[in-house]
């Protein structure tokens, strides 16, 4: 089937904030190592969750005003980054929200069939 | 790479000074990586045609500080700001009224100088209307955003709702925003015109070109204005209290009685004290119709305030 433009920018509007949902606590999960934002997205994206590279390092900064990341700089390769780690706080609350994905998880299913 | 550079800092432009320094450092980090994975993935230079790419992909500078910046924040929010475009709208009728009828009247009153004098004219009038239109929109304005700032903070500190505290339908303590905050402006322009200009206040003419003003104040009025002040001072915390909490509460029934009293004790004070006006005794009797006035509405206040039934949700 082809959409037409509204259409399909309508279609990709609801699927962007389907996965915008998911992604603190996939971001939580690939942070228990410390990684710097492109080489986390590269990890996410190899996991098969696409990520715009503009997204990414607003949401790790928001997470660490947060308390749920910690960061600091590392000079690699003479070039400065941002190294991003989970925080205590921030396991917690993958913890919780892994467990409120898997219960709504199962209940889509359910209503999927 | 200079087109990187011009990137990250027209979004820094965009950023709080605070956070900005970090955020464009972090940002070359990110595009550097961006722009070497992507000439690694595709076999090409680092170049600008294959830097825009990237920067494309990444977007447009305001979209990406807007991600930076976080929740938007805004002057007068969706709340408030239906009876801000209303009371804009009734000030600006207001205002072209006015310069329609500076317009009729320095038109009428000219004295030769044929078409040009009446450009003139109408310029002049559209002059001080502009003038007008600015002082008085702006300070509307600011009247919503104190009003705004202080409701926001409120509400992030409150209480959870509570589905008893819904008021009644035909609710004689519900409030109209815009006639709050018109009676909150016409207040500060009373200060600022009793203050500031008492020589405005008077009998004015337009003729031979230029204003001609009688003004109604005399110097001994002056010995009135701290109590002036205080009532209207009184008057402009009680309107902002009262558009704060969004109705009237018994606790600000009350305040309305007492500056009530307050009003009748200063236009007493005024109405049998010495000598004020020009034309004193003919002023005075015009004063002592809103001083009856307000006795009335202040004697019926304190009625419906005695025979309200206690325990009321608007002591909530």
């Amino acid at each position: 089937m082809v959409l037409g433009k509204t259409q399909s920018s309508a279609r990709d509007g609801v699927s962007l904030e389907l996965r915008r949902g998911a992604l603190v606590l996939a971001v939580l999960t690939q942070l228990h190592g410390e990684e710097y934002g492109w080489s986390l997205r590269k990890l996410l994206v190899e996991r098969g969750l696409e990520i715009d590279e503009g997204t990414l390092s607003p949401l790790l900064r928001r997470l660490e005003s947060q308390g749920h990341l910690r960061s600091r700089w590392k000079v690699e390769d003479g070039r400065p980054r941002r190294y991003y780690r989970i925080s205590p706080q921030g396991e917690a609350l993958e913890r919780e929200l892994a467990a409120e994905w898997r219960a709504l998880a199962d209940v889509i299913e359910r209503l999927i069939g | 790479m200079e087109i990187i550079e011009r990137y990250v800092h027209e979004i820094g432009n965009r950023l709080p000074r605070r956070a900005r320094a970090d955020v464009e450092a972090e940002l070359r980090s990110l595009l550097a990586d961006a722009v070497e994975e992507r000439a690694r993935a595709s076999g090409r230079p680092a170049d600008d045609a294959l830097t825009a790419e990237v920067l494309r992909e990444f977007g447009a500078p305001r979209e990406v500080a807007a991600r930076y910046a976080g929740e938007p924040r805004c002057l007068i929010g969706p709340r408030l700001y239906p009876a801000y475009v209303l009371t804009l709208e009734i000030a600006a009728i207001a205002i072209a009224a006015v310069f329609v009828l500076l317009v009729v009247l320095r038109l009428t009153t000219l004295s030769g100088g044929g078409a040009a004098s009446g450009i003139v004219a109408v310029f002049r009038a559209g002059g001080h209307a502009l003038h007008g239109a600015i002082f008085n929109l702006g300070l509307l304005t600011l009247i919503f955003a104190i009003v705004e700032r202080v409701q926001v903070r409120r509400e992030e500190t409150g209480r959870a709702w509570d589905p008893a505290t819904l008021p009644p339908v035909n609710d004689p303590d519900r409030i109209s925003v815009v006639n709050k905050i018109f009676s909150t402006y016409a207040i500060v322009l009373l200060v600022i015109l009793f203050n500031f200009f008492p020589q405005w206040i008077g009998f004015w003419a337009w003729s031979d070109g230029r204003w001609s003003g009688l003004p109604v104040l005399l110097p001994s009025f002056s010995r009135h204005l701290p109590l002036l002040n205080l009532w209207w001072a009184a008057a402009f915390a009680l309107d902002l209290g009262v558009l704060l909490q969004g109705r009237w509460r018994t606790a600000t029934r009350w305040a309305e009685l007492a500056v009530g009293a307050l009003g009748i004790v200063v236009l007493l004070e005024i109405v049998l004290g010495p000598p004020v006006f020009l034309f004193d005794a003919a002023a005075k009797s015009v004063l002592a119709v809103p001083l009856l006035i307000a006795a009335i509405k202040t004697c019926l206040r304190l009625y419906r305030l005695l025979a309200r039934p206690s325990g009321e949700a608007s002591q909530r």
